[in-house]
């Protein structure tokens, strides 16, 4: 019994729960929006999460850590960053959907610079440049795509910097090794 | 047709083919799979909770009302921290920059809004620490935030 309480999933989803018991409690008017958001965007994401669910378990047993560790590692140089401040660019999706990405990149051996510039050149939104444009002009949508290029680069410099913490191993040793 | 169907079939083709390839190492894959999906889908479930809170009790009227009025440095801060706050899909992102146009806000802020809004969410930061750790999701936040005011200060400078 001990043990489900302190299951991640048992607690988030309790914790859901709970605030939206709240909401009902308090009015219930605003407690049907709650549901209605949770109804309508998991029914949006649905799709996109199970795809990138596949790709990622399928990138897991596929590829080989010294691949990434090659162009997203230590020493993946220039070529490694281009890669990362353009390509993501292209890709779809919600901030959420690629985070497990990430997380799978990195345990392959990908620096924390590199992950840090792919979220931002994701953020570039080329699918979207439809809305954008209409919404907002083509002036405003050109400036802001490559402005993320220039983003991208810094956000990496940075955050390799930050680093990966003190406590956490170098995954990209140990695969250079293997390599 | 939805990208995200798209995407799925993308998707299953590559298990097939990797079905063909190697029934053992997909087996694996599929595993890998479930146990994505159970590690996500729980905190999906929280992030989205939130989101219906926020878009419960703050109206977007609201919020374009802020904007609309606060200009120059403190116009793009105060988007910066809407954007970083309120969490909007990618593809609601830019029909509310329009909208914050229409109500009078500077290419400044708007910048500074759609930048944070589809790269900072408070609402998810659980995934990101969950998966990503404290060290990352605090600094690529704080960097995200700083950068981006001074992209918005030049995008604002440039359109006016």
């Amino acid at each position: 019994m001990k043990k489900i309480f302190k299951n991640d999933a048992f607690q988030f989803l309790s914790l859901s729960m709970g605030i939206t018991l709240l909401v009902f409690a308090v009015e219930a008017a605003k407690g049907r929006i709650v549901v209605r958001t949770v109804y309508f965007t998991l029914l949006d994401v649905l799709d996109i999460i199970v795809a990138v669910s596949i790709f990622i378990g399928l990138f897991q047993v596929w590829v080989k850590p010294a691949t990434i560790v090659k162009w997203l590692g230590k020493g993946s140089g220039l070529k490694g960053f281009l890669l990362v401040c353009t390509f993501p660019i292209f890709m779809g999706g919600s901030l959420f959907t690629i985070f497990p990405l990430l997380k799978t990149l990195r345990e392959k051996g990908a620096r924390v610079g590199a992950l840090a510039s792919f979220i931002t050149a994701w953020g570039g939104k080329a699918p979207l440049l439809p809305l954008e444009t209409q919404f907002l002009g083509w002036p405003f949508a050109v400036l802001r795509l490559s402005l993320v290029v220039l983003f991208a680069f810094i956000m990496g410099v940075l955050m390799d910097w930050v680093g990966d913490g003190p406590a956490k191993m170098d995954p990209n040793k140990e695969a250079r090794e293997m390599a | 047709m939805r990208a995200g169907l798209v995407y799925l079939i993308i998707a299953c083709g590559l298990l097939a083919v990797s079905h063909l390839q190697d029934k053992q190492k997909t087996k694996e894959a599929v595993t890998g799979t479930l146990k994505i999906l159970y590690t996500i889908l729980p905190v999906l479930i929280f992030v989205f909770v939130l989101m219906g809170v926020i878009q419960a009790y703050v109206s977007r009227e609201t919020i374009a009302a802020i904007l609309g009025e606060k200009t120059g440095v403190m116009g793009i801060l105060y988007a910066e921290l809407v954007g970083s706050i309120a969490l909007f899909l990618p593809p609601a992102v830019f029909p509310f920059g329009g909208y914050l146009h229409d109500n009078g806000a500077a290419y400044g802020p708007i910048a500074g809004f759609v930048f944070t809004a589809i790269l900072i969410g408070v609402t998810t930061l659980p995934v990101e620490l969950k998966l990503l750790g404290k060290r990352f999701t605090i600094a690529r936040n704080i960097f995200t935030f700083i950068i981006t005011f001074f992209l918005a200060l030049f995008i604002g400078a440039v359109l006016g």
